[in-house]
């Protein structure tokens, strides 16, 4: 794909995008411009995908790969889990383990455990254990006194 | 560079010594909640056989009987008194730390090697089992309740604030 940048001193500052056919690529740029934040993109079976951030259930790092899992797909995303934290700033994203993130707005139900753990059942009706190492920072979240 | 969230976050994450403290205390707590019950019967049975004193060597004999177990149970046993159900595995640790327990007040005559007294009280400690077992179930449904609803408000507040940011 080419790309051609002009510097303008005059006018509106203007995007014009010639394509033949509707990429993921080219999507993702218009989604940029349309300021449609919050949609990640990643890749699924299917090929590229973008999901909402909100939709989200957990995230889970395999091999330094990770992985993010909504309650239709499982997408590969760039970076790792404390990339997207940083990136997301969004509370309800929290770590629960070395390697998981759970979108807390998408927890059904929490079961208290032994030695300080806590069970998360998710909506598609995962159980995400929240290791005890976070879960006192879990609960204060929950109280908001982080 | 790394958001204020994320820093405050790695500030409060519990460090393994922080962890392995708070093992400590709970076997720490284990100990003295064991200890007293155990005070308690040997205290019974000094009265009941007209004694109104204690001996110190039994009491020293019983807080690091009580520490020792304590050790076990965790490290070794799976922390059966606060397991989440009664299985074979926590029925057997109870019964393991039980035999423990009467073994050594046997030899330390804690109950002047009486049979009867030391069956009694093997009973008495499985009595004591069940009810921390009961008592740390019930804990974990308050817990359960109290988080469910701290969930729930942080779920509702969340979206609210969403909504207004949109």
């Amino acid at each position: 794909m080419r790309i051609d940048i002009q510097h303008i001193d005059e006018g509106e500052s203007s995007v014009v995008i010639r394509y033949k056919e509707l990429t993921p690529q080219i999507k993702r740029v218009i989604e940029v411009l349309n300021n449609d934040t919050g949609k990640l993109w990643g890749k699924a079976d299917s090929g590229n995908v973008s999901i909402k951030a909100e939709d989200i259930l957990y995230l889970e790092s395999v091999d330094d790969k990770l992985f993010a899992y909504t309650m239709s797909d499982v997408v590969r995303l760039e970076g790792t889990l404390n990339s997207f934290i940083s990136e997301m700033m969004d509370e309800s994203f929290f770590r629960c383990s070395k390697s998981m993130i759970i979108n807390v707005n998408k927890v059904l139900a929490l079961k208290s455990l032994a030695s300080n753990r806590i069970d998360a059942t998710m909506e598609g009706g995962e159980h995400i254990m929240i290791s005890r190492r976070y879960a006192s920072e879990f609960r204060r979240l929950l109280r908001g006194d982080r | 560079m790394k958001n204020s969230n994320s820093v405050n976050s790695n500030k409060r994450k519990v460090s393994i010594w922080e962890l392995y403290l708070t093992k400590e205390i709970a076997i720490e707590f284990k100990a003295c909640l064991y200890f007293f019950s155990i005070l308690f019967f040997y205290c019974v049975y000094r009265i009941i056989y007209g004694s109104w004193s204690a001996d110190i060597i039994h009491l020293i004999e019983m807080i690091f009987t009580c520490y020792i177990i304590g050790y076990i149970q965790v490290y070794l046993l799976k922390n059966f008194d606060e397991a989440e159900n009664l299985g074979f595995i926590e029925v057997a640790g109870m019964l393991i730390c039980t035999f423990l327990y009467c073994l050594i007040s046997y030899l330390g005559g804690w109950y002047g090697r009486n049979m009867v007294a030391t069956l009694i009280f093997a009973a008495y400690i499985l009595l004591i089992y069940f009810c921390v077992f009961y008592i740390y179930k019930s804990k974990r449904q308050i817990d359960d309740k109290i988080l469910n609803e701290e969930l729930k408000l942080f779920q509702t507040e969340h979206i609210r604030n969403n909504k207004d940011k949109k």
